[in-house]
């Protein structure tokens, strides 16, 4: 056991020895080695139980957490109490008062500071013998060889894009190297609602064939902002989309900077008075401007209790994981609905299949690239088109721009003639897209 | 931390508009507020909670009513905290071995909230039953987590009495047992009302039968003298209004019916289009089934109506009850239907022809509350209650969204773990097909009986040494569970509950962090339903299976 000790943060001299009897004492988990020595009526026949499983748990692996957030914080938790002794977590953000609410490692005088690092501070305090290794930075940032010491990747994200980007890497390293099959395990909630998934990058459906299961941001068509508002919501719109690069030109709006929420609040409320609009609030303004969604301590404690659940049987075979999607809706009783969500042929992180898009030969590059954007599989906003003899469009840089709009007039079928694939990239796509074009 | 809002707002002083923006609180609970607003959070910060059993599960279900800013919590617990309860624990700490748990699990649980008040009973729940009774109906809500069975159902007994009383507090239980992977969550509640189910929508649009001054709204519109612009922005709501007004003249005052005559209704329809992309047309035709849908209580209420205690009131009806009861008399006067809601959907409009319709909602729905009020006040005055008795602010919200209000009714646990007639029912309602999760989940609860009595005749839970053989204490449930199933000798159990109690007694009654840590978020979500009075919560049981990350709930 003491190789799995790593540096424990005793309270002073006094306690130490408290602490190294209480590190020493291998009987403190009874209750886990319960399931860990026992075979259970459900669990895998790979399952061989007792030492060489603890062992793996507590000595060997290497678990990677994305996120330290409300998801993040529950995390941690789990997996220090579970044995998992070796984790790492990364976080870009920092501390904001409210997490509070919820992100239960945080304390009003930590607002401000890195999430990753006092997380990792924190879990070390609580629970001695764990090492928690943070990371304050974007996932993005760090190398492919840098995913590939890890065992298993626990993801407690907001963002879409993150999720898109380490999903996208994991297929990538598990089809370059059948070796390099890291298990992603994925939670995310939204009110009293959330979903936990296990992930094989390459075996089972991955995040990205799953994509077009979201519900598409809400968005207002610039008329209606512009000309028509009738909903306060239209009046923060027009405050933060149209009147502020209005009146702020290159200074970008901030939303986290209570200033900025503010000067929005009140062209908002003006807007609303003028056109005789209620209900434009400053909680309202916030939420809109960063599409802030509900969230509370009970929910992320389910989904990530469900996520580090996974971990551990897939850490120790003790019983089957999760094939692959639980959803659980809290607001009426209580219901979750496990199923197995299926690969999608023509993914395009791990399916084979290249993805069809059909498009009328009367139809402008314009009106094409609008339905592309409408497509809930793809998910994209500011897509850039290629062909084999170079850039159809693409909205920069300038020179490209400049270059490349005229084709927006064009018919379609003029442009490509005889070609039949269009690339596609996007910032949100974590990779390129192979469009086969099917006039109809 | 808490800006300053005078100051900002001289310094920008673009407007005159206050600036409102929010204070250190409101930002700590922006996340929660945006879910049960500030009527919930006042619910909520009045609470206090009893934990009764100092584990892990219900620490993490203390956690998660801390946080959001309960008012009080007490642990109730005599034990010493052993090392065992540390390494499941995170409100523990290797320096509280040896100490009293509660005032360990205390310590730590407070750190999370400044505004939340705790504090540890080191005692046994047995001899609070007998000497301090009160003391333990002090409380909003308890929380019992893996009591002992017999504990469990004398507290549940108590609080069954209490809230049996005329006029006495309704104080819910939450009780949870769980076993390795596996979990369970019961309530016991007698009576719970929910004001707010947060339905998807709150509209009352009334197309089949439109209040005096819509109709009359819509019929006034002259398309004639209308530019295109103006007419692609009537609203969807006005057209269909207006189509019905037209329809009904030539067929009687009947609405369209049958197939033929609604594909009719929406050629009609389509004719008044002067141009082939009116978008607000494209809605009215969606939408056009609305017109055919009759306008009525919802089945729910009208099932609530029904029940006694609504039809018959006193002064020591509960608010809800008294609402429900005016509602059925205003429903009682012509033209039958609920009240009108003030929303209305966003749709492809003008911007004043919009605030113009809403206005319209408005205004009837001012009309309909103030008819509902006189009707309040003539129930009250009935049943001997002053007028404002109840506040306002619950009035309007109940005539805003009278579709999304609900009554639960409870039974008492004892019951339901004892009643053999309820037991046998249930067992007769749900077939063993192994395939299903709920049915599993089922077997589950009932193999989970089986152990409670295992506990109960012999002080230990099955499994929990951990090297011996599970066969023998397995072999012993199983013929406790032959018992609770009626099955006669020599035939065996079937296949799922031996599974189930093969799992459970693997589990030892021991907790797994991650099975400690789901159960006490459902439970917390449960309590915030409960106190909030808002959502609806469990009725009354789920299983949770952490093997096959599923569970399904049963009310018994």
């Amino acid at each position: 056991m003491t190789a799995a000790v790593h540096n424990g943060i005793p309270n002073g001299v006094a306690s130490s020895s408290k602490l190294a009897s209480y590190l020493a004492d291998e009987s403190r988990f009874a209750s886990i080695d319960k399931i860990l020595d026992r075979r259970g009526p459900w669990t895998d026949e790979r399952f061989e139980g007792g030492q060489g499983t603890k062992d793996f748990l507590r000595n060997q692996s290497k678990i990677l957490v994305i996120g330290a957030g409300g998801l993040g914080c529950e995390i941690l938790q789990n997996l220090a109490l579970t044995g998992f002794n070796d984790i790492h977590v990364i976080d870009m953000d920092t501390i904001d008062i409210s997490n509070l609410n919820r992100q239960f490692l945080f304390r009003e005088s930590d607002v401000g500071k890195s999430k990753a690092l006092v997380a990792a501070e924190f879990v070390m305090s609580r629970v001695p013998g764990v090492k928690v290794t943070p990371y304050h930075g974007k996932i993005q940032d760090h190398p492919l060889s840098f995913y590939e010491q890890f065992n298993i990747v626990v993801a407690g994200l907001d963002s879409i894009s993150a999720r898109r980007w380490i999903n996208a890497t994991l297929v990538q390293m598990a089809q370059e190297d059948e070796e390099q099959l890291k298990p992603l395990i994925d939670g995310g909630t939204e009110g009293f609602k959330g979903q936990a998934r296990v992930i094989l990058p390459t075996v089972t459906s991955c995040y990205e064939c799953s994509i077009d299961m979201l519900t598409p941001p809400t968005a207002f068509p610039i008329c209606t902002i512009a000309n028509t508002p009738r909903l306060p919501e239209h009046c923060i719109e027009w405050a933060s989309v149209l009147e502020w690069p209005k009146v702020h030109k290159d200074k970008k709006l901030d939303t986290d900077d209570p200033d900025h929420i503010e000067w929005l609040y009140q062209q908002a409320s003006a807007r609303a008075a003028q056109f005789k609009i209620e209900g434009v609030t400053w909680a309202l303004t916030q939420g809109v401007v960063k599409n802030i969604i509900p969230a509370i301590a009970s929910t992320n404690a389910i989904i990530a209790a469900s996520c580090c659940n996974e971990a551990l049987k897939i850490a120790t075979a003790c019983a089957p994981y999760l094939n692959n999607y639980m959803m659980y809706v809290g607001n009426d009783s209580v219901y979750t609905y496990t199923f197995e969500h299926e690969k999608r042929p023509e993914c395009p992180v791990c399916g084979g299949e290249s993805l069809t898009a059909d498009a009328g030969k009367d139809w402008t590059l314009e009106r094409f690239i609008e339905s592309l954007t409408n497509r809930q599989d793809l998910q994209i906003s500011k897509p850039s088109l290629s062909y084999s003899k170079g850039a159809l469009f693409w909205p920069s840089p300038s020179d490209v721009y400049e270059a490349t709009k005229p084709n927006l007039d064009k018919l379609l079928v003029d442009l490509l003639g005889d070609e039949e694939g269009i690339v596609v990239t996007d910032p949100a796509l974590p990779v390129s897209v192979n469009l086969s074009i099917n006039y109809v | 931390m808490d800006d300053s809002i005078d100051v900002t707002h001289a310094t920008t002083g673009i407007t005159e508009i206050p600036s409102y923006r929010p204070d250190a609180k409101t930002r700590r609970y922006d996340r929660q507020l945006r879910l049960w607003a500030s009527a919930g959070q006042r619910s909520l910060e009045s609470a206090r909670v009893l934990l009764v059993g100092c584990d892990a599960t219900g620490c993490q279900a203390l956690k998660n009513l801390v946080l959001p800013g309960i008012s009080h919590f007490t642990i109730l617990s005599p034990d010493l905290t052993t090392s065992q309860d540390v390494a499941t624990n995170f409100f523990l700490h290797p320096d509280s071995v040896g100490s009293p748990i509660a005032e360990q699990s205390v310590k730590y649980l407070k750190e999370l909230n400044p505004a939340v008040d705790g504090s540890a009973r080191v005692e046994e729940l047995s001899s609070l039953l007998i000497s301090e009774p009160d003391f333990i109906t002090s409380f909003t809500l308890i929380i019992a987590s893996n009591i002992e069975p017999t504990l469990e159902l004398q507290l549940a007994d108590l609080l069954w009495d209490v809230s049996n009383s005329v006029g006495g507090p309704d104080i819910p239980l939450i009780s949870i047992r769980n076993s390795g992977f596996i979990g369970r969550v019961e309530i016991q509640l007698r009576e719970h009302s929910v004001i707010d189910t947060h339905p998807d929508t709150t509209h009352t649009l009334r197309l089949d039968s439109p209040f005096p001054s819509l109709e009359q709204h819509a019929r006034s519109l002259d398309f004639t003298t209308m530019d295109s612009m103006e007419h692609s922005h009537i609203p969807w709501v006005v057209l269909l209004v207006r189509a019905a007004s037209i329809w009904k003249e030539s067929h009687g005052g009947k609405l369209p019916e049958t197939s033929e005559e609604k594909a009719e209704f929406k050629e009609i329809l389509k004719k008044d289009k002067v141009k082939g992309d009116e978008e607000n047309y494209e809605e009215a035709l969606a939408q056009a089934y609305r017109v055919w849908s009759k306008s009525e209580i919802p089945w729910e209420i009208k099932q609530l109506l029904e029940d006694d205690s609504v039809k018959n009131v006193s002064s020591s009806s509960k608010n809800l009850h008294i609402l429900l009861h005016t509602l059925s008399q205003f429903t009682a006067i012509p033209p039958h239907l609920p009240p009108t809601s003030p929303s209305l959907p966003d749709m492809h409009s003008s911007t004043t022809s919009y605030v113009h319709l809403q206005n319209l909602y408005k205004k009837e729905y001012q009309s309909d509350l103030a008819r509902f009020k006189s009707l309040l006040a003539e129930v009250l005055q009935k049943i001997g209650l002053e007028d404002g008795t109840i506040p306002d602010e619950e009035v309007e919200g109940f005539v805003k969204n009278v579709g999304g209000v609900g009554i639960i009714k409870g039974t008492p646990l004892r019951e339901r773990k004892e009643g053999k007639g309820l037991i046998a029912q249930s067992i007769a309602d749900y077939q063993y097909d192994e395939y299903d999760g709920s049915t599993t989940c089922f077997a589950m609860h009932l193999a989970l009986l089986a152990s409670e009595r295992f506990y109960i005749a012999h002080k230990r839970w099955p499994g929990v040494k951990v090297k011996s053989d599970m066969s023998e204490d397995n072999r012993e449930v199983e013929e406790i569970l032959k018992g609770i199933l009626g099955q006669k000798d020599p035939e065996e159990v079937d296949d799922i509950f031996v599974e189930c109690i093969a799992e459970i007694t693997r589990g030892g009654s021991g907790t797994l962090p991650t099975t400690a840590a789901f159960l006490g978020g459902i439970v917390a979500q449960e309590a915030i339903k409960l106190v909030t009075n808002q959502y609806t919560p469990l009725d009354n049981t789920v299983i949770v299976n952490l093997v096959k990350s599923e569970s399904a709930k049963f009310k018994l």
